[in-house]
């Protein structure tokens, strides 16, 4: 599992690579919410999942998890470039609901 | 070739072995005709249920995980087994949002399964385990 990290103005722009799974969730969830904690202003969290080749409810969880910081804050949870079987797990999961899929990146920055 | 075959795997249950569950189940799978996305399915099923053996059975603690894979024509079964807690209320656990862990978990495993799996069967008993068979069939593509 690899991960990218660019802020953009309020958002931050997570670019994930490989699989999310209860092994390597922890040390995701750990790493976001440093960020989180360090940058105080980010409210939007932009998770780029063209490279995540697997996810199941142990990294659907942690995601989760940050969205429930974000809200805290009136922020707002974007996936960027999602493949039909992550977008399927994501809408099954209810992320829908809660978040906002799109094409790139750039393109939610210039929606928000 | 005979229509039928098996796998056997013994693992801890450490969670670095989740990953190598569903890819050497996955890959045994594969002998069947599966769509890609299909395979993904049963990826996400095995994921599950061994990750509910490493946290809920043995709570991130050393035990064993069994796994049988098999497969008799198109029907591939699936069986994967603890010997860790075992669950109080099999009912209550595959409920949809049912976690133990409510900060962190999304209790969608069960849920992943029955969606992506076509039975799901739990067997537990308290202190003894749990053992989770879950069968999936090949899809005739002529219908």
């Amino acid at each position: 599992m690899q991960y990218s990290f660019e802020l953009e103005g309020q958002a931050l722009i997570v670019t994930l690579r490989g699989e999310l799974d209860l092994h390597t969730s922890p040390e995701f969830k750990e790493t976001l919410t440093k960020l989180f904690e360090t940058h105080s202003h980010v409210t939007n969290l932009i998770m780029d999942v063209k490279g995540l080749s697997f996810v199941d409810s142990s990294g659907l969880g942690v995601i989760l998890g940050r969205y429930r910081e974000l809200q805290e804050r009136g922020g707002r949870l974007f996936f960027v470039q999602a493949n039909p079987q992550i977008k399927r797990i994501l809408q099954m999961s209810g992320f829908q609901k809660i978040s906002e899929f799109a094409n790139s990146a750039s393109d939610v920055l210039e929606r928000i | 070739m005979t229509s039928t075959n098996w796998i056997k795997l013994e693992i801890p249950s450490d969670t670095r072995n989740v990953a190598f569950a569903r890819t050497a189940v996955a890959l045994f799978a594969s002998q069947l005709d599966w769509t890609l996305d299909e395979l993904e399915d049963i990826k996400v099923a095995i994921s599950e249920a061994v990750s509910n053996c490493v946290i809920h059975g043995y709570g991130l603690q050393e035990g064993l995980v069994k796994i049988e894979a098999s497969y008799s024509g198109p029907e591939l079964r699936i069986v994967i087994e603890d010997f860790g807690r075992g669950i109080a209320d099999i009912e209550e656990a595959q409920e949809v949002g049912f976690t133990s862990f409510p900060e962190e978990r999304m209790g969608l495993g069960f849920t992943f399964m029955h969606e992506y799996m076509d039975e799901v069967l739990v067997s537990s008993q308290l202190g003894k385990g749990t053992t989770v068979t879950m069968v999936k069939r090949v899809r005739d593509s002529e219908s």
